[in-house]
């Protein structure tokens, strides 16, 4: 009984040494060591798996494929160059062999592009659109707001089944009206490299216009309502408001939402397996996935090429942005 | 017939318009709400074509069009909207029977839950650092976890499938020095939680330093001069205070993990639930069957979207307050 009490009051006394002892730090060294938790977490699950990726990037397996050897650079020189794309599947590249349009729509990097400036694009103007009625007041409004949401909040998986649903030529109502204006392929759409894309670009778009609506949503609530009150005064009518005061003012908002957008698409991945095939859409994360239990280098060297392509963007935003960026 | 009904459609019209020049704001109010239709019917379509696909009896699926021929004054066409082809709701039990699709969605839960309490926990004292201590490479340190949330998921999932797959010792980068064996964590939900934790844990800590940022520092000066800790101030004075912000966090980190596909295909190896494969699995289980059953497909999908339904419309306040002030730092 008296040594449970006695080991009771030690514990506490060491709590009370530990307490103390925070209490004596700097607040640098009290900050670094709440951060702690933070640098262990994103060291063994972000920062090692990058360094990591770089390092098998410079690997290859021998031509018994019994070991691997370190090749340098050889696997991005072999991506770029097209030698090492009969590795990929399905006859895609990582860049296009020529300038002709099907072999544009083989190359992994080309159709992420496409992928990217389309979708974001359309979210850009339909986002813009649903941002402008969600900023008024009208009866019904939350429900509205809701419905507009739900989408984003939609799954990937589930995101893919119904653009499947809709476009497979056995149940999918969709494509024969799409296909009689020459939008789509009108048989096996679904493994129709353009048509596959267009789905999918299709369905990104309904996913996360409500996204890019919110962001602006958020430029257009900062808007000082004076303005408008002094231009209503000054007699400007509904589209010179919006022509003279919002749009300009909600510019930085939509530049830096396109931006983040389009490194977000740039990693598109889970829809196309869901809708179509990755060998059909090859965006890169799909060819990565593709190629990395076959071919480990080069599925590392796309990731790393991925990764590094929007590490320059987002570089190139913080550089525009500054200190507001962050 | 036909120019007849234009002639009467014509006076309304004539006098709608003449009413809308001399008042603008009718022409407004009209293209405001057309506006709001046609995104309301857009975004809610899809949901009722699942509703369309899942009641139609199994044996109605593949006969004859989702849009039925209609004969309008003596043009024929097709009706633009599909409608179901008999009623038959029990596709929604079907998919219970089929596959155990509740322990999937139980698994997505128990993912989206613990991703939860480990991205609170470490994002409340992160946020807390950034939101109100001063220090030395304060700024360049949210660089580094912003950049972390831009990256692909491919840059990790190589070296992340490897150590998880237990069977080689973790190595520092650019050298063969190994330290570690990690024990197999594919088809465990440690696989799973460690990669999403990371991955979704930027916006939280963003979010949370705006809210812990706001808060007086007065307030926490007085908790002090009580006596309390350093550590007893942030988590009885601060983050109570931070409520509403720690909610936001909690429900986009849920619908997050949810939502996410990356990881869960390819750490979850075998689409089962007994293996702690999420909806995804679940979802993608009825295709896999000897025929392809779209009528379940579209129940499962509606059973699985509603969750998220519900949080959105329960939760909508701190989504959007939430996105709009902690995806773009602004």
């Amino acid at each position: 009984m008296s040594t449970e009490t006695g080991r009771e009051s030690q514990r506490s006394g060491a709590l009370v040494d530990l307490m103390r002892w925070m209490e004596n730090l700097s607040d640098t060294q009290y900050a670094y060591l709440l951060l702690t938790p933070v640098f262990l977490l994103l060291g063994m699950v972000a920062l090692y798996p990058l360094l990591r990726t770089f390092e098998l990037s410079l690997y290859a397996l021998s031509v018994d494929l019994s070991s691997t050897s370190f090749v340098g650079l050889e696997n991005y020189v072999e991506l770029f160059t097209g030698e090492k794309n009969r590795y990929l599947p399905g006859g895609t590249t990582f860049l296009p062999a020529s300038l002709e349009f099907t072999s544009m729509l083989n190359s992994a990097l080309v159709v992420t592009l496409i992928i990217a400036v389309v979708s974001v694009a359309f979210e850009t103007i339909i986002g813009l659109g649903q941002a402008l009625i969600l900023d008024q007041d009208f009866y019904g409004r939350r429900w509205v707001r809701a419905a507009i949401i739900i989408p984003w909040a939609v799954p990937i998986v589930i995101q893919g089944m119904i653009f499947f649903l809709m476009f497979n030529n056995n149940v999918g109502f969709a494509t024969p009206p799409l296909a009689d204006l020459g939008l789509l392929a009108p048989t096996n759409t679904l493994n129709d490299t353009a048509s596959a894309t267009f789905i999918i670009i299709v369905s990104d778009i309904w996913k996360t216009s409500a996204f890019m609506a919110l962001l602006i949503l958020a430029g257009l609530q900062s808007i000082d309502r004076g303005l408008y009150d002094v231009a209503k005064v000054s007699g400007a009518t509904k589209w010179q408001q919006f022509k003279l005061i919002t749009f300009p003012l909600i510019l930085p908002t939509i530049g830096v939402a396109v931006l983040f957008r389009s490194v977000q698409v740039m990693r598109i991945y889970g829809i196309i397996p869901t809708v179509s095939s990755c060998t059909v859409v090859p965006s890169l994360s799909c060819m990565v996935v593709a190629t990395f239990n076959t071919r480990e280098g080069v599925s590392a060297a796309i990731a790393f090429v991925t990764a590094a392509i929007i590490g320059i963007v987002v570089m190139g935003l913080i550089v525009w942005q500054g200190e507001d960026a962050i | 017939m036909a120019t007849k009904t234009e002639d009467s459609d014509g006076g309304p019209l004539e006098r709608w318009t003449q009413s809308a020049i001399q008042n603008p704001e009718r022409v407004y109010r009209a293209l405001f709400y057309a506006a709001m239709l046609f995104f309301l019917v857009t975004t809610m379509f899809p949901f009722y074509w699942l509703l369309v696909l899942a009641v139609t009896p199994e044996g109605n699926l593949l006969a004859g069009s989702f849009l039925p021929a209609v004969d309008l004054f003596g043009v024929s066409g097709t009706f633009p909207l599909p409608v179901p082809k008999g009623f038959n709701p029990g596709a929604f039990i079907t998919v219970f029977e089929q596959v155990p699709f509740h322990l999937y969605m139980l698994n997505s839960f128990a993912l989206a839950i613990t991703t939860t309490i480990i991205v609170l926990f470490i994002a409340s004292l992160a946020g807390y650092v950034f939101g109100r201590l001063r220090f030395p490479g304060r700024a360049a340190l949210m660089l580094g976890i912003l950049a972390i949330s831009y990256f692909p998921p491919a840059a990790f999932v190589i070296p992340l499938f490897k150590v998880f797959a237990g069977n080689a010792p973790v190595v520092i980068p650019f050298t063969d020095i190994g330290l570690f064996t990690a024990p197999r964590l594919l088809n465990t939900p440690g696989s799973m939680v460690l990669p999403f934790s990371s991955l979704f844990m930027p916006l939280s800590v963003f979010i949370l330093t705006t809210f812990y940022g706001q808060i007086p520092d007065g307030l926490e000066d007085a908790a002090r001069v009580e006596g309390t800790t350093r550590l007893g101030a942030l988590f009885r004075v601060i983050m109570p205070l931070s409520a509403p912000g720690v909610a936001t966090a909690a429900v986009l980190t849920f619908i997050a993990v949810y939502n996410e596909y990356f990881f869960s295909s390819i750490m979850a190896t075998s689409p089962e639930a007994t293996k702690w494969s999420p909806i995804l699995g679940g979802i993608l289980s009825y295709q896999t069957q000897y025929t392809t059953q779209y009528n379940l497909m579209a129940a499962a999908s509606i059973v699985g979207v509603l969750p998220v339904v519900i949080l959105v419309i329960v939760a909508q306040e701190r989504i959007v307050s939430g996105l709009t002030s902690g995806a773009l730092k602004e």
